[in-house]
């Protein structure tokens, strides 16, 4: 859903109320912990995404820990490295099966390594939630196979509506990472761009480790566009804004949420000035769930959190949320998955599953302009004359 | 027409990056007849040790520049006094696997002092930039080609005019006979490990300041980008170098500019081959260059193997299919099965690589051409899973010798570059080739594995499934080696011109031992492949060649057991390190250097 900054602060100020009634002051957690397995890369070209896995789960686990944790027992992780590759993922989905203390698997982070270990996990009746797949058929690979990924089909219209609707951009060049993250954005993209009335006049898909864009960017330019979309991680859609500038291509950019990190900025620099993109949220997000864990986040980790962060800490708290109210053996997730409503989420606002597609739909959606270095609410209008 | 003088200026300006990273390779390759695998790894340390001092001390670019090569020559200075020198005149497959070795370890290190997440490493250039065509340049590029420019040119005084350098061009061209004139061939060595690194860092430094971007995991795409680049100019050769480098960066933008994006590497990797197959000593070689490595006899260790009685192998068999039954861990059923498969692969290249001397560094593409054979088979022609595993070898056996059968003519390092290349080739093809092979999104749904109708949906029964093709295979090769075939297989390794004057048909032979080879690797590719449910171009990636080369050196060449052995260790040991959590794969790059050190014949050595 999109959201007018109108809505959103009159839907904020209703949740302001509910979270004050919630229960505020509760014993600290002790026992034996509850573990939950978490499998995804420490190590190897895909390590960062891990170490932000863990910013976000401490935060949560913190915040669960401090307030009675589970049933009165704390909550854990316990993070096995794979590097994100398949080979190693399958070891560790077999470990954490064997392993009867874990109650429910997160992760892993790219496709192959993560459907790869989905046959081991849905035979053993384990739930694997794969908070970052947003593969369109990752879930398809059985009923224990959940996930809270923003689906791409949700996000893509949403990019579509905020690039021809709203910045009346009419002739689009798309660039996108040749991955199952970018093709599947790319395709849902140019669909909803086209019904709303737009050209593509380019599509140029490069690999994860491709640095150099100057001739991709040559390329786009012939095609004579108004507007670019980048489907791209921050560090490409950085490296990708400063080499469009010293190419002297200066065009209106919109780029997917997942370029939302403050290393956008760090990396970019001036070049990414002006770009646009879209949230799920923004530190100065009205909403409680936001403002809650933006400040927390900041005083624990000294920087601003990015969505790798927020996707981590969503999906802590509502594990958190399912075991308390259905119970933490390992069945008893998997239906409490189902069957838990309205869980506060910094993504989607209130997380509910749909017990078909086992995913969330309706993640929150504000958009956002890099100005003077900082994501800023986007007020103004058409970007193209 | 515009356009293309833009494309032409953005392909120099990229090749002249290559061009910093070609260079030190170039030079290592020539003294020492290695390709650096640690090449990229120095790079990074460069970029790295650049950002410390940009971003803590705020040092100057001169100040930083020296800063940078003084941390690199120390560094080639320490890989070649504590990774390279000790194992002088073992053979060259050893100092090969040490900077791989040394690759994983430095990698690792900088990761964990700084983190994974990537840096900006701003420079402190003036922003000036230059109109060329409907682009800019800035100074930072300029500066970039004057570096590349400037150390090149003192190379070749450094080269041609000084003792030192008189000294390394002896020892590049001989050895032996440097050494026997009074070289102090160990000096020399040193020297070019100083500069070569030196200049691996500063290359770091000054692509990191060009895009403003750092993380610790460039290293392996800087080295794959260097080798093809100084193999197009001609290995070993510091001016073709710097030409193939250019070459390489315009042959690249043309190919963008032709078919887009998503075709740049392929196009990059199919020059390489052009090149390597019309002029394999580079476009730039002059006559006097040294011949098309006199490798035989010279790149494998030869060795005595260990002895093992039929008997104990076939025991160790034994128990191993019991062990399902004493041991019905799943971790360490699934980690052991992951082993077999690797086994497999091991068994593969160990006939390619080691009783045939193609020491070949694409192997993942045979898996992922296996893979792919026998999910399309299986998904789109309703074909049952157990003689789709099997077409799947067939195929994979045709088109992985059909691949490479152009090759067959090249030597030593020229044709592992070769097969490097063809393996990013099948990657690339099976990433763009969408119609066929679902492109980036990959195959869902792959029914998983059963045989005769029978499902083998335990862990158990996938294990001895997994288990009995290797034994199955393992004992075909065994039988193989023993044979008259098997003789004349290493008979073309240890001697080729020998082979050939017996009237021994190299191409068919090198094509038939390819083959069951290629069989092997495939069988292993689609079983995985049923395992995983889901595969895509990323599941067979360039890392896995280097493991599977690995496992064979480390097991001894040729060796069929060791190939067993060494696939179980290197799958088994990342997974015992499972303790050492972010320290992990650092325990592992040490153990492997040790390993390479004292055991560089391989463990049951060379057969």
């Amino acid at each position: 859903m999109s959201v007018t900054r109108r809505q959103f602060l009159l839907g904020s100020s209703a949740l302001v109320a509910l979270a004050a009634a919630g229960p505020a002051f509760a014993e600290p957690a002790k026992g034996e912990p509850i573990y939950l397995g978490v499998s995804g890369p420490l190590t190897g070209p895909n390590a960062q995404y891990g170490a932000q896995w863990k910013q976000g789960f401490d935060l949560a686990l913190d915040e669960i820990n401090g307030a009675g944790g589970v049933k009165g027992r704390p909550l854990a992780y316990i993070f096995e490295d794979t590097q994100s590759d398949p080979r190693q993922s399958v070891a560790v989905a077999q470990k954490f099966v064997a392993d009867k203390r874990i109650v429910c698997e997160l992760g892993d982070f790219a496709s192959p390594a993560s459907m790869a270990a989905s046959p081991i996990y849905q035979r053993a009746k384990l739930v694997q939630f794969g908070f970052t797949n947003s593969h369109p058929d990752f879930t398809k690979g059985g009923d224990y196979m959940w996930s809270n990924s923003v689906s791409q089909a949700d996000e893509q219209p949403l990019s579509a509506k905020f690039a021809v609707s709203r910045l009346g951009l009419k002739r689009i060049a798309v660039l996108h990472l040749n991955t199952d993250w970018g093709r599947t954005s790319k395709d849902i993209f140019v669909k909803a761009a086209k019904e709303l009335g737009a050209e593509i006049v380019a599509t140029e898909g490069y690999l994860p480790d491709e640095k150099d864009f100057r001739s991709t960017l040559v390329r786009v330019r012939d095609a004579k566009p108004d507007g670019l979309m980048l489907l791209s991680y921050y560090s490409d859609a950085a490296l990708i804004a400063r080499q469009a500038k010293q190419a002297g291509l200066s065009l209106p950019t919109v780029a997917a949420s997942s370029v939302y990190s403050p290393k956008l900025v760090e990396l970019g620099g001036d070049a990414v000035e002006g770009m646009f993109t879209a949230s799920r949220y923004f530190p100065e997000d009205p909403r409680p769930q936001v403002r809650n864990f933006v400040t927390k986040f900041k005083a624990k980790y000294e920087k601003e959190p990015d969505a790798f962060n927020a996707y981590a800490y969503d999906t802590m708290i509502l594990m958190g949320q399912v075991m308390n109210e259905f119970g933490f053996e390992r069945e008893q997730i998997h239906q409490g998955l189902a069957k838990v409503k309205d869980v506060p989420s910094v993504i989607f606002g209130k997380a509910t599953f749909n017990p078909t597609t086992r995913r969330v739909s309706g993640a929150m959606s504000v958009d956002l302009q890099v100005k003077n270095g900082k994501f800023t609410f986007y007020e103004g209008g058409a970007a193209v004359r | 027409m515009a356009s293309w003088f833009d494309y032409t200026v953005n392909g120099i300006i990229i090749g002249n990056i290559y061009a910093l990273l070609a260079v030190g390779l170039a030079l290592i390759f020539g003294v020492a007849r290695l390709i650096n695998f640690a090449h990229g790894s120095v790079y990074v340390v460069g970029a790295y040790a650049g950002f410390v001092a940009v971003t803590q001390f705020g040092t100057p670019l001169p100040l930083t520049l020296l800063i940078v090569v003084v941390v690199g020559a120390l560094l080639g200075l320490g890989i070649e006094r504590f990774g390279l020198r000790p194992l002088q005149g073992y053979a060259h497959i050893a100092p090969l696997l040490a900077t791989i070795g040394i690759s994983f370890v430095l990698d690792q290190l900088v990761q964990l002092f700084f983190k994974p997440d990537p840096r900006a490493l701003p420079s402190d250039l003036l922003n000036i930039r230059f109109q060329i065509g409907s682009g800019t340049i800035g100074a930072l590029d300029l500066v970039i080609g004057g570096i590349g420019l400037t150390s090149a040119a003192l190379l070749y005084f450094f080269l041609r005019f000084t003792k030192l350098g008189w000294a390394v061009r002896a020892t590049a061209q001989d050895r032996d006979a440097a050494q026997q004139m009074g070289v102090d061939v160990n000096a020399v060595n040193r020297t070019v490990f100083a500069i070569a690194s030196a200049l691996g860092a500063v290359s770091g430094l000054l692509v990191g300041m060009y895009y403003n971007y750092i993380d610790p995991s460039m290293s392996f795409q800087a080295t794959l980008k260097g080798v093809v680049a100084q193999v197009v100019g001609g290995v070993g050769n510091v001016p073709g170098a710097i030409a193939g480098s250019i070459l390489l960066g315009v042959v690249e933008s043309y190919g963008i500019a032709l078919f887009g994006t998503s075709y740049r590497n392929l196009f990059a990797f199919v020059l390489l081959i052009v090149v390597l197959v019309l002029r394999p000593n580079g476009l730039f070689a002059s006559r006097r260059q040294t011949p098309p490595e006199p490798m035989t006899g010279t790149f494998i260790a030869p060795s005595k193997p260990v002895r093992i009685p039929p008997r104990t192998l076939l025991g160790i068999a034994v128990a191993m299919a019991l062990l399902p039954l004493v041991l019905p861990n799943p971790y360490v059923l699934q980690t052991l099965t992951n082993a077999w498969l690797y086994g497999l692969l091991g068994l593969s290249l160990t006939l390619i690589a080691g009783t045939v001397g193609l020491i070949s560094l694409g192997h993942a593409a045979l898996l992922a051409i296996g893979g792919y054979a026998s999910s399309l088979l299986a998904l789109d022609l309703g074909v049952p899973v157990g003689l789709a595993i099997l077409s799947a070898g067939l195929i994979t056996a045709f088109l992985g010798t059909a691949l490479v059968f152009p090759s067959f003519r090249l030597r030593g390092h020229y044709l592992s570059i070769a097969t490097l290349a063809i393996g990013e080739i099948v990657s690339l093809v099976i990433l763009n080739w969408e119609s066929l092979t679902r492109g980036p999104i990959g195959v869902t749904g792959i029914p998983p594995l059963s045989i005769f109708g029978i499902d083998l949906d335990t862990d158990r029964s996938i294990y001895w499934f997994a288990l009995a093709v290797l034994v199955i295979l393992a004992a075909l090769q065994f039988r193989l080696l023993s044979s008259h075939l098997g003789r004349v297989l290493r008979a073309m390794r240890d001697d080729d011109v020998a082979a050939r004057s017996y009237g021994i048909g190299l191409d068919r032979y090198k094509a038939l031992a390819f083959a069951v080879g290629s069989f092997a690797a495939g069988i292993s590719g689609a079983i995985t492949a049923h395992l995983y449910s889901y595969i895509n171009h990323e599941t067979f990636n360039s890392q896995l060649s280097i493991l599977a080369l690995t496992i064979v050196i480390l097991g001894g060449m040729g060796n069929v057991a060791g190939a067993i052995l060494g696939s179980v260790l290197l799958v088994g040991l990342p997974e015992v390190f499972r303790v050492a959590a972010e320290y992990r794969v650092l325990i592992y790059g040490l153990v492997l250097l040790l390993l390479v050190r004292f055991r560089p014949q391989g463990l049951l050595g060379t057969v």
